[in-house]
Protein backbone atom coordinates (compact mmCIF):
# COMPACT_ATOMS: atom_id res chain seq x y z
CA UNK A 1 0.00 0.00 0.00
CA UNK A 2 1.68 3.35 -1.06
CA UNK A 3 2.34 6.17 1.83
CA UNK A 4 3.08 9.66 1.69
CA UNK A 5 5.72 11.87 3.48
CA UNK A 6 6.26 15.65 3.18
CA UNK A 7 9.78 17.49 3.51
CA UNK A 8 10.69 21.04 2.53
CA UNK A 9 14.34 20.93 0.34
CA UNK A 10 16.98 22.96 1.91
CA UNK A 11 19.05 22.54 -1.05
CA UNK A 12 18.76 25.85 -1.67
CA UNK A 13 16.15 28.82 -0.79
CA UNK A 14 13.42 28.51 -2.76
CA UNK A 15 12.43 25.53 -0.56
CA UNK A 16 10.33 23.80 -2.67
CA UNK A 17 7.51 21.29 -1.14
CA UNK A 18 8.22 17.68 -1.92
CA UNK A 19 5.75 14.49 -1.15
CA UNK A 20 7.28 11.56 -1.51
CA UNK A 21 5.42 8.17 -2.32
CA UNK A 22 6.73 4.87 -0.87
CA UNK A 23 5.63 1.45 -0.08
CA UNK A 24 7.13 0.16 2.88
CA UNK A 25 10.76 1.37 2.58
CA UNK A 26 10.70 1.47 -1.16
CA UNK A 27 10.48 5.21 -2.93
CA UNK A 28 8.51 5.25 -5.20
CA UNK A 29 7.93 8.49 -6.63
CA UNK A 30 8.65 12.00 -5.16
CA UNK A 31 6.91 15.50 -5.96
CA UNK A 32 6.89 18.83 -6.19
CA UNK A 33 11.05 19.10 -6.69
CA UNK A 34 12.12 22.05 -9.33
CA UNK A 35 15.29 20.23 -9.58
CA UNK A 36 17.03 17.07 -9.36
CA UNK A 37 18.84 18.49 -5.88
CA UNK A 38 15.15 17.76 -4.27
CA UNK A 39 14.40 13.93 -5.31
CA UNK A 40 17.59 13.32 -4.27
CA UNK A 41 17.00 15.22 -0.63
CA UNK A 42 13.73 13.89 -0.10
CA UNK A 43 15.03 10.10 -0.54
CA UNK A 44 18.33 10.94 1.93
CA UNK A 45 15.83 12.34 3.60
CA UNK A 46 13.70 8.94 4.14
CA UNK A 47 16.01 6.54 3.80
CA UNK A 48 18.66 8.20 6.49
CA UNK A 49 18.40 11.74 7.24
CA UNK A 50 21.83 13.39 8.59
CA UNK A 51 22.72 16.54 9.62
CA UNK A 52 26.15 18.49 10.09
CA UNK A 53 27.28 19.60 13.49
CA UNK A 54 29.77 22.26 14.18
CA UNK A 55 30.04 23.29 18.03
CA UNK A 56 32.53 24.76 20.60
CA UNK A 57 34.68 22.60 23.31
CA UNK A 58 36.35 23.75 26.88
CA UNK A 59 39.63 25.24 26.16
CA UNK A 60 42.43 26.36 28.60
CA UNK A 61 45.31 28.70 28.34
CA UNK A 62 43.95 30.40 25.12
CA UNK A 63 42.66 33.70 24.11
CA UNK A 64 39.07 32.67 24.57
CA UNK A 65 37.91 30.02 26.82
CA UNK A 66 35.80 27.99 23.64
CA UNK A 67 37.30 26.51 20.71
CA UNK A 68 34.93 26.25 17.63
CA UNK A 69 34.88 22.27 16.51
CA UNK A 70 33.36 20.60 13.53
CA UNK A 71 32.49 17.14 13.08
CA UNK A 72 34.13 16.00 9.60
CA UNK A 73 31.15 14.20 8.33
CA UNK A 74 27.20 14.45 8.67
CA UNK A 75 25.75 12.06 11.60
CA UNK A 76 22.18 10.81 12.11
CA UNK A 77 19.76 13.48 12.51
CA UNK A 78 18.20 12.02 15.44
CA UNK A 79 21.65 11.75 17.55
CA UNK A 80 22.89 15.25 16.72
CA UNK A 81 21.82 16.52 20.45
CA UNK A 82 23.58 13.38 21.77
CA UNK A 83 26.64 14.46 19.86
CA UNK A 84 26.54 17.83 21.08
CA UNK A 85 26.03 16.58 24.83
CA UNK A 86 29.26 14.51 24.33
CA UNK A 87 31.46 17.10 23.47
CA UNK A 88 30.32 19.17 26.42
CA UNK A 89 32.56 17.40 29.05
CA UNK A 90 35.49 17.41 26.46
CA UNK A 91 38.75 19.92 27.53
CA UNK A 92 42.09 20.60 25.68
CA UNK A 93 45.09 22.46 26.21
CA UNK A 94 46.32 25.15 23.78
CA UNK A 95 48.04 25.42 21.70
CA UNK A 96 45.84 24.78 19.11
CA UNK A 97 46.35 24.27 15.14
CA UNK A 98 43.34 24.81 12.74
CA UNK A 99 42.80 20.84 11.38
CA UNK A 100 43.46 18.93 14.60
CA UNK A 101 41.82 15.84 15.25
CA UNK A 102 40.19 15.82 18.61
CA UNK A 103 38.36 12.87 18.97
CA UNK A 104 38.27 10.25 15.86
CA UNK A 105 34.93 8.69 14.70
CA UNK A 106 32.38 10.33 17.23
CA UNK A 107 29.10 8.27 17.89
CA UNK A 108 30.76 4.94 16.55
CA UNK A 109 30.96 6.78 13.18
CA UNK A 110 33.99 6.17 10.91
CA UNK A 111 34.98 8.96 9.49
CA UNK A 112 33.06 11.35 11.71
CA UNK A 113 36.32 12.82 13.55
CA UNK A 114 36.12 16.17 15.80
CA UNK A 115 38.54 18.72 14.60
CA UNK A 116 39.39 22.08 15.28
CA UNK A 117 38.34 24.96 13.21
CA UNK A 118 41.03 27.76 13.90
CA UNK A 119 44.46 28.09 15.82
CA UNK A 120 44.63 29.16 19.00
CA UNK A 121 47.95 30.23 20.58
CA UNK A 122 49.28 29.42 24.23
CA UNK A 123 48.67 32.29 26.14
CA UNK A 124 49.91 32.32 29.94
CA UNK A 125 47.92 34.11 32.70
CA UNK A 126 45.75 35.80 29.90
CA UNK B 1 52.77 40.86 8.59
CA UNK B 2 54.03 43.10 11.40
CA UNK B 3 52.03 42.62 14.48
CA UNK B 4 50.89 46.05 16.55
CA UNK B 5 54.37 47.94 14.21
CA UNK B 6 52.49 51.32 13.52
CA UNK B 7 54.51 53.33 10.47
CA UNK B 8 54.22 56.68 9.83
CA UNK B 9 52.89 56.48 5.96
CA UNK B 10 50.99 54.10 4.28
CA UNK B 11 49.65 53.62 0.70
CA UNK B 12 46.45 52.13 1.57
CA UNK B 13 44.80 52.04 5.14
CA UNK B 14 41.91 49.71 5.46
CA UNK B 15 39.47 50.67 8.16
CA UNK B 16 38.40 46.99 10.15
CA UNK B 17 39.63 43.82 10.23
CA UNK B 18 36.67 41.80 8.93
CA UNK B 19 36.12 39.88 6.37
CA UNK B 20 35.79 42.81 3.97
CA UNK B 21 38.67 44.46 5.91
CA UNK B 22 40.88 41.22 4.97
CA UNK B 23 40.51 40.94 2.04
CA UNK B 24 40.14 45.00 0.43
CA UNK B 25 43.65 44.65 2.16
CA UNK B 26 44.71 41.41 -0.47
CA UNK B 27 42.94 43.52 -3.23
CA UNK B 28 45.06 46.50 -2.56
CA UNK B 29 48.29 44.63 -2.54
CA UNK B 30 47.06 42.55 -5.82
CA UNK B 31 47.30 45.85 -7.15
CA UNK B 32 50.71 46.83 -6.50
CA UNK B 33 50.26 49.24 -3.00
CA UNK B 34 53.52 48.50 -1.10
CA UNK B 35 52.49 49.71 1.92
CA UNK B 36 48.98 48.58 3.25
CA UNK B 37 47.72 48.48 7.27
CA UNK B 38 44.67 47.13 8.74
CA UNK B 39 43.25 48.49 11.81
CA UNK B 40 40.89 46.76 13.80
CA UNK B 41 39.33 47.49 17.51
CA UNK B 42 38.96 43.84 19.03
CA UNK B 43 42.20 41.67 19.92
CA UNK B 44 42.35 39.81 16.88
CA UNK B 45 41.61 40.08 13.24
CA UNK B 46 38.59 37.93 11.18
CA UNK B 47 35.57 40.05 13.15
CA UNK B 48 32.16 38.56 13.43
CA UNK B 49 33.08 35.45 11.32
CA UNK B 50 35.00 33.84 15.00
CA UNK B 51 31.65 33.06 16.55
CA UNK B 52 29.81 32.29 13.54
CA UNK B 53 31.10 28.52 14.09
CA UNK B 54 28.10 26.86 11.58
CA UNK B 55 29.10 25.77 8.71
CA UNK B 56 28.40 27.33 4.89
CA UNK B 57 30.47 30.06 4.27
CA UNK B 58 32.82 29.73 1.36
CA UNK B 59 30.40 27.88 -1.23
CA UNK B 60 30.89 30.59 -3.71
CA UNK B 61 33.95 32.28 -3.60
CA UNK B 62 36.11 29.35 -2.17
CA UNK B 63 34.50 26.75 -3.68
CA UNK B 64 34.58 25.23 -0.17
CA UNK B 65 31.98 24.65 2.63
CA UNK B 66 33.72 26.07 6.39
CA UNK B 67 32.87 27.50 9.19
CA UNK B 68 33.73 30.95 10.17
CA UNK B 69 36.54 31.04 11.77
CA UNK B 70 38.25 28.82 9.02
CA UNK B 71 36.91 31.08 6.31
CA UNK B 72 38.71 34.14 8.65
CA UNK B 73 42.16 31.90 9.00
CA UNK B 74 42.52 31.16 5.51
CA UNK B 75 41.97 35.43 4.71
CA UNK B 76 44.42 36.05 7.91
CA UNK B 77 46.61 33.62 6.83
CA UNK B 78 46.97 35.53 3.19
CA UNK B 79 46.98 38.53 4.73
CA UNK B 80 50.30 37.53 6.80
CA UNK B 81 51.60 35.60 3.72
CA UNK B 82 51.45 39.13 2.00
CA UNK B 83 52.69 41.54 4.62
CA UNK B 84 50.33 43.75 5.63
CA UNK B 85 50.70 45.40 9.15
CA UNK B 86 47.37 44.22 11.14
CA UNK B 87 46.91 46.44 14.03
CA UNK B 88 44.42 45.41 16.48
CA UNK B 89 43.02 47.58 19.72
CA UNK B 90 43.12 50.08 17.97
CA UNK B 91 40.34 52.69 16.74
CA UNK B 92 39.84 54.91 13.90
CA UNK B 93 38.61 58.82 15.41
CA UNK B 94 38.95 61.05 12.20
CA UNK B 95 40.04 60.96 9.00
CA UNK B 96 41.08 64.11 7.22
CA UNK B 97 41.84 65.03 3.87
CA UNK B 98 45.14 67.14 3.30
CA UNK B 99 45.69 69.60 0.49
CA UNK B 100 48.22 67.22 -1.04
CA UNK B 101 45.02 64.82 -1.75
CA UNK B 102 46.68 63.09 0.55
CA UNK B 103 44.75 61.67 3.78
CA UNK B 104 45.07 61.94 7.38
CA UNK B 105 44.18 58.90 9.75
CA UNK B 106 44.00 59.70 13.38
CA UNK B 107 44.75 56.00 15.42
CA UNK B 108 43.67 55.93 19.10
CA UNK B 109 44.88 52.77 21.12
CA UNK B 110 45.28 51.53 24.40
CA UNK B 111 48.19 51.65 25.61
CA UNK B 112 50.03 53.67 22.85
CA UNK B 113 47.71 57.10 22.96
CA UNK B 114 47.13 59.06 19.82
CA UNK B 115 49.01 58.43 16.19
CA UNK B 116 48.03 60.42 12.79
CA UNK B 117 49.19 58.30 9.87
CA UNK B 118 49.61 59.44 6.19
CA UNK B 119 47.79 57.17 3.78
CA UNK B 120 47.14 57.34 -0.07
CA UNK B 121 44.06 55.56 0.03
CA UNK B 122 41.47 54.87 2.45
CA UNK B 123 39.21 51.63 2.81
CA UNK B 124 36.03 51.63 5.35
CA UNK B 125 35.42 48.58 5.80
CA UNK B 126 33.71 48.92 9.39
CA UNK B 127 30.85 46.29 9.28
CA UNK B 128 27.10 46.42 10.87
CA UNK B 129 25.77 46.19 14.19
CA UNK B 130 22.37 44.48 15.68
CA UNK B 131 19.40 46.79 16.07
CA UNK B 132 18.49 46.74 19.63
CA UNK B 133 15.48 46.96 21.90
CA UNK B 134 14.99 50.63 21.48
CA UNK B 135 14.89 50.53 17.42
CA UNK B 136 11.43 48.63 18.17
CA UNK B 137 10.19 49.84 21.15
CA UNK B 138 8.90 47.02 23.00
CA UNK B 139 6.84 47.93 25.97
CA UNK B 140 7.65 46.98 29.70
CA UNK B 141 10.00 46.67 32.28
CA UNK B 142 14.04 47.43 31.62
CA UNK B 143 15.30 43.37 33.21
CA UNK B 144 18.43 41.92 32.63
CA UNK B 145 18.02 38.82 30.05
CA UNK B 146 17.15 41.08 26.96
CA UNK B 147 20.31 40.79 24.39
CA UNK B 148 20.86 40.83 20.78
CA UNK B 149 21.05 37.39 19.23
CA UNK B 150 24.76 38.24 17.97
CA UNK B 151 25.87 39.35 21.51
CA UNK B 152 24.40 36.32 22.72
CA UNK B 153 26.32 34.34 20.21
CA UNK B 154 29.41 35.92 21.14
CA UNK B 155 29.07 35.19 24.46
CA UNK B 156 28.40 31.48 23.46
CA UNK B 157 31.10 30.38 20.84
CA UNK B 158 33.69 32.75 22.00
CA UNK B 159 33.47 33.65 25.99
CA UNK B 160 31.54 30.25 26.98
CA UNK B 161 28.61 32.13 29.01
CA UNK B 162 24.83 30.81 28.46
CA UNK B 163 22.41 34.22 28.10
CA UNK B 164 20.11 31.82 29.96
CA UNK B 165 17.96 28.81 30.34
CA UNK B 166 14.52 29.33 28.53
CA UNK B 167 14.90 31.36 25.68
CA UNK B 168 12.37 33.36 23.55
CA UNK B 169 13.97 34.70 20.00
CA UNK B 170 12.03 37.68 18.21
CA UNK B 171 13.04 37.79 14.53
CA UNK B 172 13.53 34.78 12.44
CA UNK B 173 16.56 36.08 10.18
CA UNK B 174 19.35 33.62 9.83
CA UNK B 175 21.26 34.76 13.40
CA UNK B 176 18.01 34.14 14.88
CA UNK B 177 17.14 30.95 13.90
CA UNK B 178 21.08 29.31 14.25
CA UNK B 179 20.86 30.90 17.53
CA UNK B 180 18.09 28.96 18.69
CA UNK B 181 19.89 25.35 17.45
CA UNK B 182 22.77 26.39 19.04
CA UNK B 183 21.21 27.20 22.64
CA UNK B 184 19.55 24.50 22.34
CA UNK B 185 22.71 22.18 21.54
CA UNK B 186 23.82 23.79 24.91
CA UNK B 187 21.45 22.69 26.41
CA UNK B 188 18.58 25.56 26.71
CA UNK B 189 14.93 25.53 26.22
CA UNK B 190 14.63 28.16 23.16
CA UNK B 191 10.09 28.14 23.57
CA UNK B 192 9.88 29.89 20.53
CA UNK B 193 11.10 31.93 17.70
CA UNK B 194 8.64 35.23 16.46
CA UNK B 195 8.40 36.62 13.23
CA UNK B 196 6.48 40.45 12.85
CA UNK B 197 6.23 38.92 8.51
CA UNK B 198 4.23 35.96 7.07
CA UNK B 199 6.92 34.67 6.63
CA UNK B 200 10.33 34.25 7.60
CA UNK B 201 12.90 36.27 7.15
CA UNK B 202 16.03 33.57 7.17
CA UNK B 203 16.75 30.64 4.37
CA UNK B 204 14.60 27.72 4.16
CA UNK B 205 17.25 25.30 5.10
CA UNK B 206 17.69 27.62 7.87
CA UNK B 207 14.28 27.23 9.10
CA UNK B 208 14.15 23.18 8.68
CA UNK B 209 17.52 22.71 10.17
CA UNK B 210 17.17 25.06 13.18
CA UNK B 211 13.60 24.73 13.83
CA UNK B 212 11.96 21.81 13.08
CA UNK B 213 14.88 19.03 13.38
CA UNK B 214 14.63 20.45 16.89
CA UNK B 215 10.88 20.99 17.15
CA UNK B 216 11.27 24.89 18.17
CA UNK B 217 7.91 26.25 17.11
CA UNK B 218 8.14 29.32 14.53
CA UNK B 219 4.87 31.99 14.97
CA UNK B 220 4.78 33.89 12.18
CA UNK B 221 2.40 37.55 12.24
CA UNK B 222 3.25 37.82 15.78
CA UNK B 223 5.34 40.30 17.49
CA UNK B 224 6.15 41.10 21.32
CA UNK B 225 4.50 43.64 22.61
CA UNK B 226 5.81 43.58 26.21
CA UNK B 227 8.35 42.80 28.64
CA UNK B 228 7.67 41.85 32.48
CA UNK B 229 10.40 40.89 35.27
CA UNK B 230 12.09 43.23 37.88
CA UNK B 231 15.53 41.95 38.06
CA UNK B 232 15.47 39.23 35.10
CA UNK B 233 13.05 38.73 32.49
CA UNK B 234 9.96 36.09 34.18
CA UNK B 235 7.55 36.29 30.72
CA UNK B 236 7.01 37.97 27.68
CA UNK B 237 3.85 39.18 26.07
CA UNK B 238 3.27 38.59 22.21
CA UNK B 239 0.23 39.36 19.92
CA UNK B 240 -0.92 37.90 16.28
CA UNK B 241 -0.29 40.95 13.86
CA UNK B 242 -2.87 41.52 12.09
CA UNK B 243 -2.91 44.40 9.18
CA UNK B 244 0.69 45.75 10.36
CA UNK B 245 -0.88 45.74 13.91
CA UNK B 246 -0.77 43.71 16.89
CA UNK B 247 -4.29 42.65 17.56
CA UNK B 248 -3.77 43.02 21.38
CA UNK B 249 -7.33 41.27 21.79
CA UNK B 250 -5.57 38.11 21.54
CA UNK B 251 -2.16 38.38 23.49
CA UNK B 252 -0.96 36.12 25.23
CA UNK B 253 1.85 35.80 27.85
CA UNK B 254 5.34 33.01 27.04
CA UNK B 255 6.96 32.50 30.55
CA UNK B 256 10.76 32.80 29.84
CA UNK B 257 14.11 34.03 31.03
CA UNK B 258 15.73 35.24 27.97
CA UNK B 259 14.73 37.07 25.03
CA UNK B 260 16.76 36.98 22.31
CA UNK B 261 16.64 40.13 19.44
CA UNK B 262 17.21 39.08 15.66
CA UNK B 263 15.39 42.40 14.41
CA UNK B 264 17.94 43.47 11.55
CA UNK B 265 21.19 44.94 11.32
CA UNK B 266 22.70 48.83 10.89
CA UNK B 267 25.76 49.46 8.77
CA UNK B 268 28.19 51.51 11.14
CA UNK B 269 28.56 54.51 9.85
CA UNK B 270 29.54 56.75 12.56
CA UNK B 271 33.36 57.23 11.10
CA UNK B 272 32.30 57.94 7.53
CA UNK B 273 28.84 60.01 8.37
CA UNK B 274 31.35 62.28 10.08
CA UNK B 275 33.32 62.87 7.42
CA UNK B 276 30.67 64.26 5.60
CA UNK B 277 29.99 62.39 2.78
CA UNK B 278 27.14 61.17 0.37
CA UNK B 279 24.29 58.98 1.83
CA UNK B 280 22.37 55.97 0.21
CA UNK B 281 18.89 56.35 2.27
CA UNK B 282 18.15 52.86 0.66
CA UNK B 283 21.17 50.85 2.05
CA UNK B 284 21.90 53.49 5.15
CA UNK B 285 25.08 53.35 3.46
CA UNK B 286 27.70 55.51 1.79
CA UNK B 287 27.04 56.10 -2.28
CA UNK B 288 29.85 55.13 -4.08
CA UNK B 289 30.75 54.59 -7.50
CA UNK B 290 31.74 51.73 -9.72
CA UNK B 291 35.18 52.06 -8.32
CA UNK B 292 33.74 51.65 -4.77
CA UNK B 293 34.75 55.03 -4.06
CA UNK B 294 32.20 57.68 -1.74
CA UNK B 295 31.96 61.02 -2.92
CA UNK B 296 35.18 61.64 -1.14
CA UNK B 297 38.20 61.34 -3.17
CA UNK B 298 40.50 58.37 -2.01
CA UNK B 299 37.43 57.39 0.61
CA UNK B 300 36.71 53.90 -0.59
CA UNK B 301 33.88 51.58 1.41
CA UNK B 302 32.78 48.03 1.40
CA UNK B 303 31.43 45.10 3.08
CA UNK B 304 28.27 45.36 5.44
CA UNK B 305 29.25 48.92 6.32
CA UNK B 306 28.11 49.81 2.44
CA UNK B 307 25.02 47.56 2.36
CA UNK B 308 23.94 44.83 4.80
CA UNK B 309 25.20 41.27 2.61
CA UNK B 310 23.59 38.02 3.58
CA UNK B 311 26.60 35.71 2.22
CA UNK B 312 30.45 36.52 3.43
CA UNK B 313 31.07 35.51 -0.14
CA UNK B 314 29.40 38.26 -1.86
CA UNK B 315 31.73 40.73 1.17
CA UNK B 316 34.73 38.86 0.09
CA UNK B 317 34.51 39.54 -3.58
CA UNK B 318 33.63 42.97 -3.46
CA UNK B 319 36.16 43.91 -1.18
CA UNK B 320 38.83 42.80 -3.54
CA UNK B 321 37.90 44.81 -6.04
CA UNK B 322 37.58 47.43 -3.79
CA UNK B 323 40.96 46.85 -2.08
CA UNK B 324 42.59 47.02 -6.09
CA UNK B 325 40.70 50.38 -6.90
CA UNK B 326 42.06 52.13 -3.56
CA UNK B 327 45.58 50.49 -4.67
CA UNK B 328 45.11 51.96 -8.03
CA UNK B 329 43.99 55.18 -6.59
CA UNK B 330 47.52 55.33 -3.75
CA UNK B 331 50.02 54.97 -6.65
CA UNK B 332 48.27 57.33 -8.93
CA UNK B 333 45.82 56.27 -11.47
CA UNK B 334 42.51 58.07 -11.47
CA UNK B 335 39.54 56.75 -13.40
CA UNK B 336 36.93 58.48 -15.16
CA UNK B 337 33.78 60.01 -13.13
CA UNK B 338 30.69 57.62 -13.81
CA UNK B 339 27.88 59.03 -16.12
CA UNK B 340 25.12 56.40 -15.52
CA UNK B 341 23.42 56.79 -12.43
CA UNK B 342 20.80 53.72 -10.98
CA UNK B 343 17.40 54.27 -10.16
CA UNK B 344 16.11 51.23 -7.82
CA UNK B 345 12.12 51.40 -9.58
CA UNK B 346 9.41 48.40 -9.35
CA UNK B 347 10.21 46.12 -5.80
CA UNK B 348 14.03 47.64 -6.30
CA UNK B 349 14.65 48.67 -2.15
CA UNK B 350 18.30 49.41 -3.81
CA UNK B 351 21.03 48.95 -6.04
CA UNK B 352 25.04 48.56 -5.17
CA UNK B 353 27.15 50.83 -6.59
CA UNK B 354 24.48 53.63 -7.41
CA UNK B 355 26.54 54.57 -10.62
CA UNK B 356 28.30 53.00 -13.71
CA UNK B 357 30.79 53.59 -16.33
CA UNK B 358 30.14 51.62 -19.59
CA UNK B 359 33.62 49.63 -21.25
CA UNK B 360 34.11 47.57 -17.98
CA UNK B 361 32.37 44.59 -16.28
CA UNK B 362 30.28 45.53 -13.42
CA UNK B 363 28.64 43.44 -10.75
CA UNK B 364 25.23 45.14 -9.38
CA UNK B 365 24.10 44.07 -6.01
CA UNK B 366 20.64 44.99 -5.15
CA UNK B 367 17.54 44.19 -2.77
CA UNK B 368 14.07 43.58 -3.38
CA UNK B 369 11.49 44.86 -0.91
CA UNK B 370 8.52 42.09 -1.53
CA UNK B 371 8.58 38.30 -2.29
CA UNK B 372 8.16 37.68 -6.00
CA UNK B 373 7.77 34.86 -8.15
CA UNK B 374 8.35 34.21 -10.87
CA UNK B 375 9.55 37.55 -11.80
CA UNK B 376 12.01 39.42 -14.37
CA UNK B 377 14.84 41.84 -14.04
CA UNK B 378 14.61 44.86 -16.19
CA UNK B 379 17.64 46.72 -16.72
CA UNK B 380 16.21 50.02 -18.44
CA UNK B 381 15.21 48.58 -22.17
CA UNK B 382 18.92 46.95 -22.57
CA UNK B 383 18.37 43.34 -20.38
CA UNK B 384 16.11 41.48 -19.29
CA UNK B 385 16.75 38.57 -17.13
CA UNK B 386 13.88 35.81 -16.09
CA UNK B 387 14.49 35.13 -12.15
CA UNK B 388 12.30 32.15 -10.87
CA UNK B 389 11.89 34.07 -7.48
CA UNK B 390 13.21 37.13 -5.36
CA UNK B 391 13.02 37.77 -1.66
CA UNK B 392 14.22 40.43 0.25
CA UNK B 393 16.57 37.80 2.22
CA UNK B 394 18.36 37.20 -0.76
CA UNK B 395 20.65 39.37 -2.69
CA UNK B 396 20.21 39.75 -6.51
CA UNK B 397 23.42 39.45 -8.11
CA UNK B 398 23.30 41.29 -11.65
CA UNK B 399 26.91 41.03 -13.81
CA UNK B 400 26.85 43.40 -17.07
CA UNK B 401 28.98 42.51 -19.21
CA UNK B 402 31.50 45.82 -20.75
CA UNK B 403 29.26 46.38 -23.94
CA UNK B 404 26.25 46.44 -22.32
CA UNK B 405 26.34 50.17 -21.13
CA UNK B 406 27.34 51.29 -24.05
CA UNK B 407 24.05 50.93 -25.96
CA UNK B 408 22.76 53.22 -23.25
CA UNK B 409 22.58 57.09 -23.84
CA UNK B 410 20.68 58.30 -21.29
CA UNK B 411 22.11 59.73 -17.43
CA UNK B 412 19.50 57.68 -15.36
CA UNK B 413 18.85 53.73 -15.74
CA UNK B 414 15.88 51.87 -14.10
CA UNK B 415 15.92 48.68 -12.51
CA UNK B 416 12.91 46.84 -12.11
CA UNK B 417 11.72 43.66 -10.99
CA UNK B 418 8.40 42.46 -12.76
CA UNK B 419 5.84 39.71 -11.92
CA UNK B 420 6.07 37.55 -15.13
CA UNK B 421 3.07 35.65 -16.33
CA UNK B 422 1.29 33.75 -13.10
CA UNK B 423 3.17 35.42 -10.75
CA UNK B 424 2.24 36.61 -7.68
CA UNK B 425 2.67 40.13 -6.20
Amino acid sequence: MSETRSFVCIGCPIGCPLVLTHEGREVTEVRGNDCDRGAKYARQEFTDPRRSLSTTVAIAGARWPRLPVKVTKQLPKDRIREAATLLHALRVEAPVERGRVLVKDLLGEPGADVVACRGMARRDGG
Amino acid sequence: MSLDRLQQRYDVVVVGGGPAGLAAALGARDAGAERVLMLDREPEAGGILLQCIHSGFGLHHLKAELTGPEYAEHFIERVVDRDVDLVTRSYVSAIGLDSDGRHRVRVMREDHGISTIDAGAVVLAMGCRERTRGAIRIPGTRPSGVLTAGLAQKFVNLMGLLPGKRIAILGSGDIGLIMARRLTLEGCEVVGVFELMPYSNGLTRNVVQCLEDFGIPLHLSTTVTGIHGRDRVEKITVAPVVDGAPDLSRKRDVPCDTLLLSIGLIPENELSQSLGMAFDMGTAGPRVSSTMMTSLPGVFACGNVLHVHDLVDYVSAEALLTGGFAGEYAQGLRRPQDNIRLVPGQNVAYCVPQTLSPGREQTVYMRCREPMRPCALHVGDLLEKKLPFVVPAETIVLKLKPDLLERFHGEALQIDLRPRDGGQP
